[in-house]
């Protein structure tokens, strides 16, 4: 057994290729490093890549985010960008497992290892990030959701092929993103539901436009039926924070949705995005996609978590949640550009 | 296995290993390098944190990392954090905050807090819990950890600090006769450190898992996949060929009985063929090697033939004719029925009648530590044997049926132990090593894996539970009618008490006109159920204080005081038809409470009133009573010995498994001795060296082997103030005994010069010593073998409940616990704290599913991040006939706690949850009026 270190990424795929099948890459190790324990991983050499040069950064260009393979969930959650302007990666790589798990699990190992519900997974679909693919062919950007195949089985070949980055589109203003988690307790479990959301919102055309829109979101807010109306503090103080008369308010131009564990991969409500789809993104209208979601899924029942039927009463709950702090989100940097 | 060569830094030297490289870098240490100071909690899948290291400045698991990914690293252990004469301020501030108990968790808590500290010198509490939330500890309740790491950052920033011990303000209720008593005894009521605390926090104390002796042997054991089956033929051969195998052992090697004794009437140690096998994990063979990877594949190898049988985990029908049987003789283990006054006369009287039906579930004890033993045969031929346990002499005697040898061949030897909560009075471990060195005449270690815990380790006993209670329209209580059933799992387990614990929690102290309570212990294929912290109580009191909550409600009566109005006073006779026979006072443990409760309610109100959307508190109420010292005579001994060197040596038997009774002992004897704990030395609970402590279950260690070590004390001083006297040729009442002489004005003399004086004339230095209560405890009808000595306690909880989702958090808590004489404050308020987080796991998340439950990943115990403010109120009524006054503390604590947590839970929700736990899933439920699946 040999356990190597390449430096590169070139030499990585070159020892995968020399050892036709008996190799295999290790990131973080936090997922396989049980699997070793249960003999489930028969490999003559495993190629470690977290020291090769330039994978542990996290890149911030104009267009894209770009993510290295040895970036751990510690660095994704403490990065302040993330935390500033795409909280849903940054919360959840909070939600994995606790800190010591973070510090060594790699967002990109999360995605290879191809769980249905998995932190990082759910995130990066809702994300829409792409992966890329490196093997002795060279490399390409696959869109993550190709990369799961059925429950925990990966498009990829581990033994032959590596994800070394990961990318994103850097957000504009009027998008952003929320993160919603269940668990059986705070900390140190698997989710009983999470949920990651994006929301691109588009100026409206006309002043009048803006206007009605304004007093929309503004009256719903506190108009919104009791069983919706969740902590409302980002919507009542974006909207406020707005000069008056100039609200630069929006539709929806495009929504992400994404689910686990409500399928056997991470799942993508993508009617409920389709609805949302040019809609105004008032509380009647996340009320309403949010009960849509519902009828989309399909969760499992799993005793030792929670039932089918109680996966199914959050999934309102925490949809509704994830868009409306999206949607305020949203509007904050769309004020914060106007300003 | 093929190796690599790996090079990195340890402690700050240059090291290497030869290993595969996959191998974890937790097995490393531990096996290769001999540094057990890491340690191994779950089935090494980074659930537990007991293993946590520091690499490199950041604290990771090292069961999850290959030894490979290390090369060039630098790694610290617990190992390397500080020095005895030089110890890193976190070690002592763990100490002096009183943050370790069994000190399992602890190596890894304190290597989290290095890095947290290393990185962040001031950490807020919110980066203390996001840094030391992924290490589990069940026995603290997390308070005195955070508290610890909060002191050790003000220490190390040069910050005036405040000691640990008082950055909480606790209040002790001011009782005239604990003044009268005085606090002229030096250390009691304080909270001097934990006996043998060094050993803790530097990875030096050794477990029965970290123990390393030549030629030391390992066993795996073979076990049932099935929940109910004949066991028709086993195939040893193949396990046998594995390289490595030694021996395979069956039922048919066992020389005495194949059973567990006293401990469990009907289980066997090991299955025979033709037998059947009666829950998943039930072990038919045991597989001795020269490693563990042998064992564990000899166990995989060896073939055993079953026939499945139908099953069934459930009780409800158990009793009916058509029943599966599990056992031969019917599936009723035990019953036991308690009642005085005209019980239907009272309810049919009763102006308000409440009837409701209240379940549980199976709970696991998930003490950090796994089972483990090692046997060997000692010096002198005994088979001796390193297990953890609550009564070595009890368990000789079991061992000595078993493997037919007389008790003076066998040896008991009680190790540190990482957590019990009554788990580890299982004699299952201990036995099957003890079988296996008998056999082989080597050195064999059992060590449990988290799965074999979760199968084949004792849970808690789930109840079904209807109650009825009765009150007239001004709120007196009536009569009360309880009858439990009782799901036993597959073997006794010491079950055949549980029914009698029920009732006898169910009456609780309150003055009633009639009782009627009937509990009965019936068997199923679930795990055997065991002791665990309360055995058997908690379940009784969270029906009826629950039950009591409802007919409050249904009065409009508050509930504190409705409880003060009917509660029991000391020479009331009680609802089981005798009077207590110590000192009880709950009506004082509810006024210790009324301050708390009256702010909370104004807080829950208030926060009510704001009408956050979504959110709902509501507070909650509990009491209760529990009979401390069960079974057993009314008897204990223990001795302490001068030494010819001068020194003292203290030999008792009750075992610590973390609740700090060796704390006790030294405090206790240090008190009537004279001399300070430093000067102590302690032998415990080892049967070649200690005399019969009895059992120390049922919090009755302090009590009763503590009385005995008092009294070994008093005599040990008599003795030496006597010969000093003569020899000094002065009156006794003029000397002072000091720690290694006794002086006089006249002069003085050497301890050592004493004992030699004793020793020339003939008079013992080591002094037995007795509390024996056969005369105030004469054995009767009504109380059998059981003392009536009672506590009582209450608990207050305030909860938060997310009504869209069901999700509940604790916000605070308050707990007033009567414990006779505060002996070492610390580790009171500890066992409370700890009692509250535990019953607090039990009411929103533990939950134990047979065949299901695999460890700590699905089986959830609360983690750092849901501790809630605590506030502990210790309460004084000193005991008649205890030490000082003490009474029992460790498992009373849990009783209230539950009760309290759902009470608050259907209040802030305004129906009634009776079901624990209490999951989200369970509350939404609630709220939405669904019919539940039970
Ligand atoms: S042993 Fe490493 S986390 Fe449990
Ligand atoms: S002291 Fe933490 S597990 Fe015992």
């Amino acid at each position: 057994m040999n356990y190597v270190f390449p430096s590169t990424l070139a030499e990585a795929v070159d020892i995968l290729a020399a050892n036709a099948g008996r190799a295999r890459v290790i990131a973080g190790g936090t997922d396989l490093a049980p699997m070793f324990r249960d003999g489930k991983i028969d490999a003559s050499v495993l190629v470690d890549i977290t020291r090769i040069a330039g994978l542990g950064e996290i890149e911030i260009g104009d267009e894209w985010i770009v993510v290295g393979a040895a970036v751990t969930f510690a660095m994704l959650r403490d990065t302040p960008y993330f935390r500033e302007r795409v909280p849903a990666l940054a919360q959840a790589a909070a939600s994995v497992g606790a800190a010591p798990i973070q510090a060594m699990a790699t967002w990109l190992g999360n995605i290879a290892q191809a769980m249905p519900a998995a932190d990082g997974g759910i995130v990066a679909v809702a994300l829409e990030a792409e992966a890329l693919v490196e093997d002795p062919a060279g490399s390409r950007w696959v869109p993550v959701e190709t990369l799961y195949k059925g429950a925990k089985t990966s498009s990829l070949d581990s033994t032959r092929q590596l994800l070394s980055h990961l990318r994103f589109p850097r957000p504009r203003a009027g998008w952003a993103s929320s993160w919603q988690r269940s668990g059986r307790r705070p900390s140190l479990t698997l989710p009983i539901l999470n949920c990651a959301v994006t929301l691109r919102l588009a100026p409206l055309a006309t002043p009048q436009a803006q206007a009605a829109t304004a007093g929309l979101a503004t009256t719903q807010a506190h108009a919104a039926p009791a069983m919706l109306a969740a902590p409302q503090a980002p919507a009542a103080s974006a909207p406020a924070a707005a000069p008056e008369g100039a609200a630069p308010f929006a539709t929806i131009a495009s929504a992400t949705i994404a689910l686990g564990p409500v399928a056997t991969l991470p799942f993508r409500a993508r009617g409920v995005e389709a609805f949302l789809a040019g809609k105004t993104p008032d509380n009647y209208v996340i009320e309403e996609a949010a009960a849509l979601a519902t009828s989309e899924c399909h969760p499992r029942s799993n005793p030792l978590r929670a039932s089918g039927d109680y996966r199914s009463a959050l999934i309102p709950t925490l949809v509704g949640k994830a868009l409306r702090e999206a949607r305020d989100r949203a509007i904050a940097t769309m004020v914060r550009e106007q300003q | 296995m093929e190796k690599a060569r790996v090079e990195f830094v340890l402690n700050g030297k240059a090291a290497w290993v030869e290993s595969d490289p996959r191998k974890p870098l937790l097995r490393v240490l531990r096996e290769d390098l001999g540094l057990t100071g890491t340690k191994q909690g779950c089935d090494l899948e980074g659930e537990c944190g007991a293993c946590t290291v520091i690499v490199d400045g950041v604290a990771l698991r090292s069961c999850l990392l290959p030894v490979g990914k290390i090369a060039g690293r630098s790694v610290t252990t617990i190992e390397g954090m500080g020095s005895r004469e030089a110890p890193h301020p976190l070690q002592t501030a763990f100490l002096e905050a009183g943050a370790v108990q069994c000190g399992f968790c602890t190596p890894g808590m304190l290597l989290s807090a290095k890095a947290l500290l290393d990185r962040n010198p001031h950490p807020t509490k919110e980066a203390i819990v996001t840094a030391l939330e992924g290490n589990l500890c069940r026995c603290t309740g997390y308070v005195k950890i955070i508290e610890a790491v909060q002191s050790a950052a003000e220490l190390m920033g040069g910050e005036a600090r405040t000691p640990a011990s008082e950055a909480r303000t606790q209040e002790t209720i001011p009782d005239p006769a604990a003044s009268a008593m005085g606090r002229e005894f030096s250390g009691i009521g304080g909270s001097p450190e934990r006996h043998k605390g060094w050993e803790r926090v530097s990875g030096e104390a050794l477990f029965a898992e970290d123990i390393s002796m030549p030629n030391l042997h390992y066993m795996s054991v073979v076990r049932s996949p099935h929940f109910h089956a004949r066991v028709d033929a086993l195939d040893v051969a193949p396990a046998l060929e594995v390289p490595g195998v030694l021996r395979v052992l069956t039922a048919a090697d066992i020389p005495g009985e194949n059973g567990l004794a006293d401990y469990s009437l009907d289980e066997h140690l090991l299955a025979p063929v033709s037998g059947r096998v009666r829950m998943l994990g039930d072990p038919v063979a045991l597989v001795v090697a020269t490693s563990r990877e042998a064992a564990t594949q000899g166990a995989k190898a060896l073939r055993v033939d079953y026939t499945p049988l139908p099953h069934r985990t459930e009780i409800d029908r158990a009793l009916e004719a058509e029943a599966i049987p599990i056992h031969d003789g019917g599936n009723l283990l035990a019953e036991d029925e308690v009642g005085t006054g005209d019980i239907e006369g009272a309810l049919g009287e009763s102006e308000v009648v409440v009837q409701s039906k209240y379940i549980t579930s199976f709970q696991a004890h998930m003490a950090i530590e796994r089972e483990a033993a090692v046997a060997y045969i000692d010096e002198e031929g005994r088979v001796a044997v390193i297990c953890a346990n609550h009564e070595p002499h009890w368990d000789r005697s079991s061992l000595s049926k078993i493997l037919g040898l007389p008790e003076g061949k066998i040896r008991v030897i009680t190790p540190p132990i990482g957590g019990s909560f009554g788990g580890k009075q299982d004699i299952w471990p201990m036995a099957a090593a003890a079988l296996a060195a008998y056999h082989l005449r080597l050195p064999v270690q059992l060590a449990y894996t988290r799965r074999e815990v979760m199968d084949a380790a004792p849970k808690r006993h789930p109840y079904k539970c209807d109650c009825v209670v009765g009150a007239t329209r001004e709120g007196e209580l009536t009569g009360m009618k309880f009858d439990a059933l009782i799901n036993k799992g597959a073997y006794d387990s010491a079950g055949r008490y549980v029914p009698n614990y029920a009732v006898t929690a169910a009456v609780g102290p309150y003055r009633w006109k009639a009782t009627k309570a009937r509990a009965r212990s019936i068997y199923s294929n679930g795990p055997k159920a065991g002791q665990f912290r309360g055995f058997g109580t908690p379940q009784a009191a969270f029906a009826m204080e629950c039950s009591l909550d409802e007919l409050c409600e249904k009065l409009g009566a508050d509930p504190l005081e409705f409880r003060l109005r009917n509660a029991l006073r000391e020479n009331d006779v009680s609802g089981l038809g005798f009077r207590v026979a110590e000192s009880l006072d709950y009506v004082k443990v509810l006024e210790a409470l009324a301050p708390d409760y009256h702010e909370a309610s104004l807080g829950v109100a208030a926060f009510n009133a704001e009408a956050k959307p979504g959110l709902r508190r509501g507070l909650g109420f509990a009491g209760m009573w529990y009979r401390f010292g069960k079974f057993g005579r009314p008897l204990s001994q223990a001795e302490i010995e001068l030494g010819l060197d001068g020194s003292f040596t203290i030999y008792a038997s009750g075992a610590d498994y973390g609740q700090g009774i060796e704390t006790v002992f030294t405090q206790l004897a240090a008190e009537r001795l004279g001399v300070s704990r430093e000067a102590l030395r302690l032998v415990n609970a080892d049967t070649a060296h200690t005399l019969d402590g009895d059992v120390t279950g049922a919090s009755r260690n302090t009590y009763w082997v503590g009385g005995g070590v008092t009294d070994a004390a008093r005599g040990l001083r008599a003795a030496i103030l006597d010969a000093a006297a003569s020899l000094l040729d002065q009156a006794a009442d003029t000397l002072t005994l000091r720690d290694d002489r006794v002086s006089s004005p006249r002069g003085e003399l050497s301890l050592a010069r004493i004992a030699q004086e004793l020793e020339a004339r003939g008079i013992p230095r080591r002094v037995k010593g007795t509390i024996d209560l056969r005369d105030v405890f004469p054995d009767n009808e009504r109380t059998g073998l059981y003392l009536p000595m009672f506590v009582t306690g209450a608990c207050l909880a305030q909860v938060e409940v997310e009504i869209e989702t069901g999700l509940t958090r604790v916000i605070s808590v308050s707990s007033a616990h009567d414990v006779g004489r505060v002996i070492n404050r610390r580790g009171a308020e500890g066992q409370i704290e700890g009692s509250i987080v535990m019953g607090m796991g039990s009411v929103l998340m533990e939950e134990f599913i047979p065949g299901l439950s695999t460890g700590f990943s699905d089986y959830m115990i609360p983690t750092m991040r849901s501790t809630p403010d605590i506030r502990v109120h210790l309460v004084e009524t000193p005991s008649r006939y205890g030490p000082f006054g003490v009474k029992g503390l460790g498992e009373a604590a849990m009783l209230a706690t539950a009760p309290a947590m759902v009470n608050a839970i259907s209040r802030a929700i305004g129906l009634r949850i009776r079901r624990m736990p209490a999951t989200a899933e369970r509350i939404l439920a609630a709220i939405r009026g669904e019919k539940t699946t039970e």
